[in-house]
């Protein structure tokens, strides 16, 4: 009886159900969410990685990669070394010498080699380079897929990778002798981390651009790529494994478990990931490395040479070694052979184990179907908001529904029976408009150049304080262009923003978790921004308050915030977003500026309009 | 002609009639792997050992079904090309330079075991690929692959259940296709592949219980994979180092006991119901029964007179035979009180026996004319030639 009570007081009470149980469930909706984030790390709620792919076999084989052929790593570093520090050559003479070096190398080892220049423009820098490699054809195998081994001359953190490369050319000459490669091998000698590697797999697919040279030499499918930094001159302690590619995509978890499997198991090095060197496994550290993870997905740039082969669905791990330790470049040698027979073994492509997941310690992750949820209830909380301010409007004719209680029957049932008429065309086409005008900064931040950046950072700081509010006086008051805004009309403003705002973060969630789990974040006061109504000095003094929090968590703001907390330039983090935007294929941008921007705007537009 | 048949017939009738008999006339094995892929060498591995053991103790290649759906010697992925092993040491190539397979690749599939069980085979099918057995041969048949609950895996594409097996080996018996059958299989939860067995005289063993994984033994850190599975490793040392020859007496039950749970790391079973006498006759049998070869000659009883037997078959035939003289020789009365009488030169033709009829000589009518052409022709040819050769050097 009590129940149905309720469900009659539920219906019969339109304020309840309309105004105050969204905005509860909401409410909860966020905070289920962030919980739902911060339980992952525990051990109920993630899982112990395991290697999925029968085929793959790690560390089964035994690594013969030692003795004489440290010899021959020395040789060869040496030869490289004269090259490089030889003073009487300019710059440009150096890196012929060098590239002749590596041809030389190559060939004599017996492999195929070729060259591929290719120039990118972004953000008036202009980024050239050459990239070398060689192919060693699968003896026995029948050339139709390929395994990368990139070692770029300058790391991801740009350092010279002399190690690196020397590595890359001594496995090429071991390689070459032994007869069980089931697929060719593939070594690539990229100028940078940055820019080679992209187009040298644009041009593999044959997608790259004009000022991209096509590639002479080809083979067959690529399974999985493996890039080797080892800029230290000393021994190492540790593998750090960057897996995160372009856009938050990222490789198959078998290729990362084989990859800890083998250094770990095999050869006795401890695996890093995340740059959390020194994890001791409690909740602290597997939360704050899931937060990395999920920073540099959000973010959606490469973090290292590997990260341009996963668009193509290629997967590909960067191995860095880190620390001062016992190993030397023959351990890692050894490694990386023990990774190329795993993947040698390979008989279809990578795709047992999860492409979806986020990693808390290097055996430690939880997979998309536990995740998820936490990043979709952020995106529905503006969801279900957006849908009761659909029904409310139109049930409501009116925002202020408290009565004298004399009226209150008749009132009610006026208001119930009297089904209210949409007012659409001005709120759609302000929420459409704003949407559109989030093209306007998307093309200048990814056109002008870059030392224009921070100036423009700040207009369109500027701007999100100025818009809001002129839009919100010209809405309320008409200023002569319109008739002022009804009370429906600012609930289907929110409501069409709130939706388009649902939509897309529950569609980014299930692309790129972590974007949509920060934008989300950011975008929660969306959901309780509403023209506010009363007496008019705490109305101006609380709308006031509101405007300053909001312009605080405006998208150039939070910018500015980050770049001040981790002591970076605006400039650089510009620069790289917009080299990003024209060499990578990175769609953080948009999401920026089309999505969340405009939904902010619409925010302060509603809490503006309250002022006047 | 007709006398012939009627002969097989009779020798087919005498192998039928002494099918169930303690004796077994010849050794047949159906070796079978069911898995392909490079990480599977064990599987391949397990059923060439078998392969190797049972050809060592005589059984030769024609009465050896051997069933490879994947060829690991000539995997681009194997070091040491050309080779198979099933022991890290890789003190024998089980490859070598003497084998025959004969399913290879896809042809492994279920219905390809399940007609060569029941010999549901075409008639192009050649006899390599054939079953051969009969009503007086004792059958091995060995299975190792990727099995579950009741089912063995073929191939990543099908799966054999444990009723198809039942149903194959019970239309086996129907057809007189074994004399006592041997079922060994490795492979995970093995044992309830023979729960279902219903057909007599079948000892069957498997690897494992239901619910435990079936595991291999070691791997070779050259080859980089698994080269061999426990159980199967087990059983092979067991007829390796114990039954060096085929004249070894012991029996399945000295190979039963030989398991060691804490070696295999999983439950062997065996199971006797099937067999006559049970477990305690079931243990006598010599494992040369059954992995060796044997050339024992079945002498029908010569005394015997119940229908079917040879005595009354060669009673029937001369009985046969006198008739069918007997016949002729009316005929030839008739034929003869028709001469007389009519004195037609034709019908005298009638009476000659067929045997009397020679090669005719074929006619010589016109030979000079046929030579005098065939020169001509010859004639005219090297006339051609001739002009030819010498018309082509001087345009050359």
């Amino acid at each position: 009886m009590a129940l149905k009570s309720a469900i009659r007081n539920l219906r019969s009470n339109p304020h309840l159900l309309f105004v105050r149980l969204p905005k509860l469930l909401s409410l909860l909706c966020i905070v289920v969410g962030v919980a739902w984030l911060l339980l992952l790390p525990l051990n109920e709620y993630s899982r112990r990685t395991y290697i999925s792919e029968n085929a793959l076999l790690p560390g089964q084989v035994h690594a013969y990669f030692t003795g004489s052929e440290q010899n021959i790593f020395r040789g060869y570093k040496k030869e490289l070394q004269a090259i490089l520090n030889d003073e009487t050559k300019d710059k440009s003479e150096v890196t012929a010498g060098v590239s002749d070096k590596v041809q030389s190398i190559f060939e004599e080892a017996g492999l195929k080699f070729a060259r591929q220049n290719y120039e990118y423009n972004s953000a008036g820098n202009t980024h050239e380079g050459e990239n070398s490699y060689a192919i060693i054809h699968a003896p026995r195998g029948d050339a139709t897929e390929a395994i990368v081994l990139v070692a770029p001359w300058l790391t991801a953190d740009d350092k010279l990778n002399l190690n690196g490369v020397t590595l890359a050319l001594t496995l090429a000459r071991y390689f070459k002798r032994w007869s069980l490669w089931s697929k060719d091998i593939i070594f690539l000698i990229t100028p940078d981390s940055k820019t080679g590697t992209q187009a040298w797999i644009d041009a593999y697919h044959d997608m790259h651009p004009a000022s991209v040279q096509p590639l002479p030499l080809k083979s067959g499918a690529l399974q999985g790529a493996l890039v080797i930094e080892y800029p230290l001159e000393h021994r190492f302690q540790t593998l750090h494994i960057v897996y995160d590619g372009v856009n938050g995509q990222l490789p198959n978890l078998d290729l990362f478990n084989t990859a800890v499997s083998i250094a770990g198991g095999q050869m006795g090095i401890g695996a890093n990931l995340q740059e959390m060197w020194n994890h001791d496994d409690s909740y602290e550290h597997r939360l704050q490395t899931m937060v990395r993870g999920m920073t540099k997905q959000g973010l959606g740039y490469a973090t290292g040479a590997h990260s341009s082969f996963m668009p193509y669905h290629i997967d590909a791990i960067t191995l860095q070694t880190k620390g001062e330790g016992w190993e030397d470049e023959m351990a890692l040698g050894r490694t990386i052979e023990s990774l190329c027979r795993s993947l040698n073994n390979l008989l279809e492509h990578l795709h047992q184990s999860f492409f979806f997941y986020l990693l808390m310690q290097s055996n430690r992750f939880v997979s998309i179907g536990t995740y998820l949820p936490s990043a979709m209830l952020l995106a529905g909380n503006f969801t279900i908001m957006a849908i009761a301010l659909w029904m409310r409007t139109g049930y409501y004719p009116e925002s202020k529904p408290v009565q004298s209680k004399g009226e209150k029957a008749s009132a009610e049932k006026a208001k119930t029976s009297n089904i209210a008429e949409r007012k659409l065309a001005l709120p759609l086409s302000l929420v459409v408009g704003l949407h559109l005008l989030g093209l306007v900064p998307l093309w200048v931040f990814n056109n002008i150049s870059h030392q224009y950046f921070t100036t423009i950072t700040y207009v369109v700081l500027g701007v999100d304080i100025i818009l809001p509010l002129s839009l919100a006086a010209i809405l309320s008051n008409g200023l002569g262009l319109s008739k002022p805004l009804i009370p429906q009309q600012y609930h289907l403003i929110k409501s069409f923003s709130l939706l388009l705002l649902g939509l897309s973060l529950s569609t980014l969630a299930t692309l790129n978790f972590s974007l949509s789990f920060i934008i989300g974040l950011l975008c929660t006061p969306l959901s309780f921004m509403a023209r506010l109504q009363g007496p008019a000095p705490a109305r101006l003094a609380t709308s006031g308050l509101g405007l300053i929090l909001l312009n605080l968590l405006s998208p150039p703001t939070v910018l500015l915030g980050v770049c001040w907390y981790t002591n970076v330039s605006v400039e650089t983090v510009l620069t790289e977003a917009a080299f990003g935007w024209d060499v990578w294929g990175m769609w953080t941008q948009v999401v920026v500026w089309c999505v969340w921007w405009p939904a902010w705007l619409i925010g302060g537009v509603l809490l503006g309009s309250s002022i006047f | 002609m007709a006398l012939l048949s009627r002969f097989l017939q009779a020798f087919a009738l005498l192998f039928l009639v002494i099918a169930v008999s303690a004796e077994h006339t010849s050794n047949w094995a159906v070796l079978v792997s069911t898995s392909r892929f490079w990480f599977n060498y064990r599987h391949l591995a397990n059923v060439l050992s078998l392969y190797r053991t049972v050809k060592r103790l005589g059984i030769p290649d024609s009465q050896i079904i051997l069933m490879l759906p994947d060829d690991m010697a000539c995997n681009p992925r194997n070091a040491f090309p050309g080779t198979v092993y099933s022991n890290a040491d890789r003190a024998v190539d089980l490859y070598g330079d003497n084998i025959e397979v004969d399913y290879r690749g896809y042809e492994v599939t279920v219905e390809n075991f399940i007609r060569l069980l029941t010999d549901r085979l075409d008639e192009d099918v050649p006899r390599s690929k054939r079953l051969g057995s009969d009503a007086g041969s004792n059958v091995l048949v060995y299975m190792t692959g990727h099995g579950g609950d009741q089912f063995l895996k073929f191939q990543d594409a099908e799966e054999i259940g444990a009723w198809d097996l039942a149903d194959a080996f019970g239309q086996m018996w129907e057809k007189k296709r074994y004399h006592e059958l041997l079922f060994m299989i490795d492979t995970c939860q093995a044992n309830t592949m023979y729960t279902h067995f219903y057909s007599p005289n079948i000892v069957a063993t498997g690897s494992s219980e239901i619910d435990q994984s079936s595991y291999s033994h070691h791997a070779d850190n050259d080859v980089g994979v698994a080269v061999i599975d426990r159980w199967t490793y087990y059983v092979l040392e067991f007829l390796e180092t114990q039954v060096t020859s085929v004249t070894s007496k012991l029996n399945l039950g000295d190979l039963f006991d030989s398991y060691d749970e804490s070696k295999i790391h999983s439950q062997p079973g065996v199971r006797w119901d099937l067999f006559p006498g049970g477990e305690q006759e079931g243990r006598l049998r010599t494992v040369v029964d059954f992995f060796g070869n044997v050339q024992n000659v079945e002498v029908e009883n010569a005394n015997a007179t119940e229908p079917g037997s040879l005595k009354e078959d060669l009673a029937e035939i001369a009985r046969l035979v006198e008739k069918w003289q007997k016949r002729d020789e009316e005929y030839a009365d008739v034929l003869s009180a028709r001469n007389t009488t009519d004195d037609s030169p034709t019908a005298s033709l009638h009476l000659k026996p067929k045997g009397r009829v020679g090669p005719t000589k074929m006619a010589e009518d016109g030979s000079w004319g046929k030579r005098l052409v065939g020169i001509t022709v010859v004639g005219a040819c090297t006339a051609i030639w001739i002009a030819g050769s010498v018309l082509g050097r001087k345009s050359v």
